[in-house]
């Protein structure tokens, strides 16, 4: 169900921030890029080179300097390494808050959320607080509360870059399985080559402070993507090169 | 540092270290009392209040020791609803507004720090002697209503001040801490205002305001004891304890004290039950 039409899309933005000492700091210049109704877009790139700026950007939280962002306003989710997750309420409480928020009924969010939890492996968790749950069950909490959001564009920073190897690829797994399921269009950052080569329609290279997109890749192969194939072994090496590229 | 923990920390050692001052004055007591002083009473005479809460003591110009302690209750109660009721709220918008805060901040300071007692006389003075019944009923009529007549809104007036700065500024400090990703996480869910507070500032906060309940708790026990004890009063533990000291009664003295002590003991352990269900989340969050 994907489509050409862009779900988000900048054009030329550039923002700065002003630093403790007065100093104007470029965090991103002139960043250019559409991500298609549908698909997941991967933005790589070195620590500090911007990455989050563009999303928070994304997401309305910054306002650019300069450029066009035209986004899907009042539909989109965020998550970040820190799951968020509000840690006085239980995990059925938690996934359940966007449907609080938009006003639907006890007894029609109580059965959503359990919909969104047996998908989620989160069944028979639900009276849990965040800080009962591991990291994986956490961020699986808080896929589960983007779902519950009903936004159509999800932008991610990083969600599982402290999960551990086995738990970060079924989570990534479940992200493409759950996306492709509600056609949602995904931006996600990560410095990991590996994960945008997995979970990517279109990798996105920023470049080193400022942050610019300066290389798109499109990953054409099919998914689930077999991370010991010759050919993922071959993007791998290609982004990597083109990432060691960019930071000059 | 850890093993060197371990026996003071099981609960049979604990209460027994709890129990040693108590221990002691209880003995310094029973050693006053059998000399003969005059000023102790024995423990037998002390029980028989005690025990009698609801006879009104013969020799001793103030009603029974039960009336007392909800007379206390009664001002002491409303006093504090009344600073909860006004400080939360003014707390929470003070965090979240810059022109509230820079209205309410100079006078903050300034009145924090000037001990409620001070100011009763000039409150009482300003206030003439008007109690909750002359509000709800009228001066004429107040008489009729024996108890909401000796609650004295001045009285009310400094409970509420001793209280409100421990709430308001734990309020305040409570709002302030709440992270800004939960903040925008409700933004981008399309949350407003009224639902930000509730889903998130509010259950943040109330282990702060909790814990600035029982600060409150412990000034405005002083406070209206020491309220009772002025001229005006007819009732209340503070009322009984200094009567019976100048009827040389010594044994409702004694018996107003281990009430007040015994209170002050329950409340404040509800108190902190309250701030640990409510703040359970924080000793625990990673």
């Amino acid at each position: 169900m994907t489509s050409n039409t862009p779900c988000l899309s900048f054009s030329g933005v550039s923002k700065s921030f002003v630093s403790r000492d007065g100093e104007i700091v470029r965090a991103v210049e002139n960043v250019t890029f559409d991500v298609p109704r549908g698909t997941v877009a991967c933005l790589v790139g070195m620590t500090g080179c911007g990455k989050t700026t563009i999303l928070r950007l994304a997401a309305g939280l910054e306002t650019p300097d300069s450029g066009t962002i035209v986004s899907p306003s009042g539909e989109i989710g965020y998550l970040t390494q820190q799951h968020t997750l509000l840690p006085w309420m239980t995990t059925t409480d938690n996934i359940g808050l966007p449907l609080k928020v938009k006003g639907m009924n006890d007894a029609a969010r109580k059965a959503r959320v359990n919909e969104i939890m047996e998908a989620l492996g989160l069944a028979g968790f639900g009276s849990l607080y965040p800080y009962e749950l591991s990291g994986g069950m956490r961020q699986r909490a808080a896929i589960g509360r983007l779902m519950a959001s009903e936004s159509s564009c999800w932008l991610l920073d990083e969600p599982f870059s402290s999960l551990d190897e086995r738990t970060r690829h079924q989570l990534q797994k479940l992200l493409l399985e759950t996306a492709a399921a509600t056609n949602v269009t995904v931006l996600f950052v990560t410095h990991s080559i590996d994960e945008a080569v997995w979970l990517a329609d279109r990798i996105y290279i920023v470049s080193a402070w400022p942050g610019r997109i300066i290389e798109s890749l499109e990953i054409a192969e099919p998914k689930p993507r077999d991370r010991i194939s010759d050919a993922f072994g071959a993007r791998m090496e290609a982004v990597r090169k083109r990432l060691e590229a960019a930071i000059g | 540092m850890s093993s060197d923990a371990k026996w003071q920390d099981s609960a049979p050692v604990k209460y027994a270290l709890g129990s040693i001052i108590p221990g002691l004055v209880i003995l310094a007591w029973w050693l006053g009392a059998r000399s003969g002083s005059a000023v102790v009473p024995s423990f037998g005479e002390v029980f028989n209040v005690l025990t009698h809460p609801f006879d009104e003591p013969p020799d001793l110009n103030s009603r029974s020791l039960a009336f007392s302690v909800m007379m206390t209750l009664i001002r002491l109660f409303l006093g504090f609803a009344l600073a909860i009721a006004t400080a939360v709220p003014l707390g929470i918008l003070a965090a979240r507004n810059h022109v509230v805060e820079y209205v309410f901040s100079p006078i903050v300071e300034l009145a924090r720090p000037i001990n409620p007692i001070v100011l009763l006389p000039i409150i009482t003075v300003l206030l003439g002697v008007s109690s909750i019944a002359t509000v709800v009923y009228g001066q004429t009529e107040a008489w009729r209503h024996d108890v909401p007549d000796q609650v004295q809104t001045a009285m009310i007036l400094i409970l509420w001040y001793g209280a409100f700065f421990p709430i308001y500024t734990a309020t305040i400090q409570g709002v302030r801490s709440v992270g800004t990703a939960w903040l925008e996480t409700m933004r981008l869910m399309g949350a407003d205002n009224a639902q930000t507070i509730r889903h998130v500032i509010l259950p943040h906060t109330l282990p702060f305001i909790a814990n600035g309940m029982r600060i409150a708790l412990g000034t405005v026990w002083l406070v209206v004891i020491a309220a009772e004890i002025f001229p005006g009063t007819r009732s209340g533990l503070g009322y009984m304890l200094c009567t019976a000291c100048k009827t040389s009664e010594y044994e409702y003295t004694f018996s107003a004290i281990i009430v007040i002590g015994a209170i002050g003991l329950v409340t404040n352990s509800l108190l902190r039950r309250f701030e640990e269900r409510t703040g359970h989340w924080r000793a625990v969050q990673r």
